[in-house]
């Protein structure tokens, strides 16, 4: 699915991926766990096609075709989702007019023809039910005045409507409370199939409960330092970074 | 001031003497007004944005052919819709719809005919380019709505400029409204490429407990330039809504002097202007609170391409006696790069000490957070920036209470954004 070859990406002028390898196939879950500026959210951003993220050296492959020569909104209609860590504030686009006009561009690409409104209202209520959302939410705009659970939720059900071939989730878990941590976990699982991979990056181990990931990897500098099962995301919550790298 | 742009004006003027009965000396009083202030000049505080240079070069001569332009579509749902071909009303190819039944609407020739002594009260203004369109008097609409009507569908008044370089149109309305009575006018301006002027004013008397709502659209031809006045006078409990659109023409001004006169009278104008490659659109407006308990809102929201130049100038005047006025002034330019201007200069006069003003003023480009984030959904980079733009603009088109002509103009912004991204940018 994704295959990521000594990538090192610049951000304004710094380096803050040095060298980075990951294979994520078909199927699988991987979670990416590191300290607070470790370069996870540059990562997800530079898969996601960010434009201000430079790449300097290395390859990024995804389903067997250079993904740097894709735009932002071409990656998505590839199959590619990123779900942010702070998902952005559009006053004045209905959450519902911008979920409608992404689903069908992302349908356009693929040669699909639009989703009527009344088809897509339909789909939506659905999604948005599953998540137990709140279905005032769609009208309001784009994450303005969302809590920041709130907001996580929102991302999942652009995901749930997008259903993505590889899904992103950069600490999608990070301010939700218990429930909504379930709710969430529920969303991503009912992603997992035999043709979808997922990359979570987490500093939890709790949404790992939930989550449960084939490879856990530790990330450090720009760097995967260490790599290995579950196991290492338990014993990372028991002794900490300093000890287990 | 070339004397010979002067001479030029003065030569037309004393050419319609005689064409508007009773209207010469409101003429010559108009002219040597104008004469004595001559154009402004960047020099003027008032004008400092405009670019006046093609008019000190030469004098716009007064259109003498009629044309037969085609229509544009109507924006919406219309009781009427008045015709003028560059500059002058065409009776066929108007449609008075039953609107004759309820209210009087005659062509400002008509209307000095039968109402000589009024002349020099009916028109009102004082600065020069306004001066120059009374001295140059030829045609218009005087709308006049008798007290407790109401009309709900929008009056339509359409001008169309054809094959007209170096000529000018100079029209006049003059809407009033009897108490409690409620229209909608829609202006539009549309024209061909050619180089020619449009100077219009629009003046109303809004008296006590009667509703004007204004909706002015500006789409006049790529080489054209634009100038507008709308002088609006309001009594007791009375509203003026207005929402001015400036798409067209390389210079495009907007002027509007609303007066609230009596007790409790509300007044809005918004705008939204949208300037490409080599257009600049300046609009001014002046809410003078006379009277107490009275309300002012202005919402402007602009967008600047590059080589494009929008400009803003809001001024609210409260009198010492005007106290509980509340007045509210946002204005928001988007500039595409640096190469794009905007400029703002908002301005409070306030005398009475019982009053709740606010104003604010951004510039600021396209958010590229936002931008990232609907193309990380799927959504084209094209489509994102002109979502974000209508979204921008949104606030100042919201007085509209015509969901079809909402739609129409939301329509008209969005094809703005279409057509500028289909040309390459650096
Ligand atoms: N424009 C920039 N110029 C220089 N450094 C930057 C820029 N943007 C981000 N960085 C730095 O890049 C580093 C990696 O940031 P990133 O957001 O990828 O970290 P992260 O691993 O996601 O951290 P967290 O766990 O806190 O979310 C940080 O040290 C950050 O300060
Ligand atoms: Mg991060």
């Amino acid at each position: 699915m994704l295959k990521i070859k000594d990538l090192h990406v610049q951000v304004g002028g710094t380096e803050i991926i040095k060298g980075l390898t990951l294979e994520i196939k078909p199927g699988e879950t991987h979670a990416i766990m590191g300290l607070n500026g470790a370069g996870k959210s540059t990562l997800a951003n530079t898969i996601a096609g960010r434009d201000d993220y430079t790449v300097t050296e290395g390859t990024i492959t995804y389903q067997g075709k250079n993904l740097l020569d894709f735009e932002p909104h071409e990656r998505v209609g590839e199959g590619i989702f990123l779900g942010f860590q702070y998902p952005v504030e559009i006053p004045g686009v209905s959450n519902l007019n911008f979920m409608r006009t992404a689903l069908n561009g992302v349908r356009k690409y693929n040669g699909l023809e639009a989703m009527t409104a009344a088809d897509f209202m339909k789909l939506v209520r659905a999604k948005a039910k599953a998540l137990d959302m709140n279905p005032d939410m769609l009208k309001r705009f784009v994450n303005v005045g969302f809590s920041g659970g709130e907001k996580k939720r929102n991302e999942m059900l652009q995901m749930a409507l997008l259903d993505p071939k590889l899904a992103v989730l950069d600490e999608t878990d990070s301010g939700l409370d218990i429930d909504a941590l379930r709710i969430v976990s529920e969303g991503i699982n009912a992603q997992r199939r035999d043709d979808t991979s997922i990359l979570l990056i987490t500093h939890y181990q709790r949404l790992l409960d939930y989550v449960q990931p084939d490879f856990v990897h530790i990330m450090i500098d720009g760097k995967i330092v260490k790599s290995g099962g579950k196991e290492l995301a338990i014993e990372l919550e028991e002794k900490g970074y300093a000890s287990v790298v | 001031m070339n004397e010979q742009v002067i001479s030029g004006y003065k030569s037309q003027s004393l050419g319609l003497h005689g064409t508007i009965p009773g209207a010469d000396q409101l003429r010559e009083k108009a002219f040597s007004n104008f004469e004595a202030q001559g154009f402004p000049t960047k020099k003027s505080e008032d004008w400092r944005y405009s670019d006046m240079r093609q008019f000190h070069k030469q004098a716009y001569g007064l259109v003498d052919h009629a044309a037969k332009p085609e229509l544009p579509d109507m924006l919406g749902e219309t009781a009427a819709r008045f015709v003028f071909i560059n500059g002058r009303y065409s009776e066929d190819l108007s449609d008075l719809g039953d609107l004759w039944q309820a209210i009087s609407i005659r062509p400002l020739a008509n209307h000095f005919m039968s109402n000589e002594y009024r002349v020099n009260e009916l028109i009102t203004g004082t600065d020069a380019v306004s001066c120059l369109n009374t001295a140059m008097l030829r045609d218009g609409l005087v709308l006049s709505v008798p007290a407790g009507v109401e009309i709900d569908d929008p009056i339509e008044i359409v001008h169309v400029m054809s094959d007209a370089s170096n000529q000018a149109a100079h029209v006049r309305h003059v809407v009033e409204l009897g108490e409690y009575a409620a229209v909608s006018v829609i202006e539009r301006f549309i024209g061909d490429d050619s180089a020619y002027w449009t100077n219009s004013v629009l003046q109303a008397r809004v008296t006590e407990g009667a509703k004007l709502r204004h909706i002015r659209v500006q789409e006049d031809g790529a080489n054209a330039v634009h100038t507008a006045k709308s002088y609006i006078n309001l009594d007791g409990g009375s509203e003026y809504i207005c929402t001015n659109v400036a798409l067209g023409g390389k210079m495009s001004r907007f002027d509007a002097e609303v007066r609230i006169l009596v007790d409790g009278a509300k007044a809005i104008v918004n705008g939204v202007a949208l300037a490409g490659s080599g257009q600049s659109h300046d609009m001014h407006v002046h809410i003078s609170h006379i009277a107490p308990h009275s309300s002012s809102d202005q919402v402007f929201r602009t967008v600047a391409d590059s080589h494009g130049k929008t400009s803003f100038q809001g001024k609210i005047t409260v009198a010492k006696d005007a106290q509980r006025t509340l007045a509210d002034q946002s204005f928001k330019a988007l500039i595409f790069d640096k190469t794009a201007e905007a400029n703002a200069k908002p301005e409070l006069e306030i005398l009475a000490d019982d009053v709740k003003c606010s104003h604010g003023a951004t510039v600021g480009q396209l958010d590229d957070k936002a931008i990232f984030y609907l193309t990380s959904r799927g959504i084209d980079p094209e489509t994102a920036r002109q979502m974000l733009v209508a979204a921008f603009t949104a606030e100042a088109l919201e007085k509209i209470e015509f969901d079809d002509i909402k739609e129409a103009l939301s329509g008209r912004i969005a094809t703005w954004m279409l057509t500028r991204t289909a040309t390459p940018k650096a």
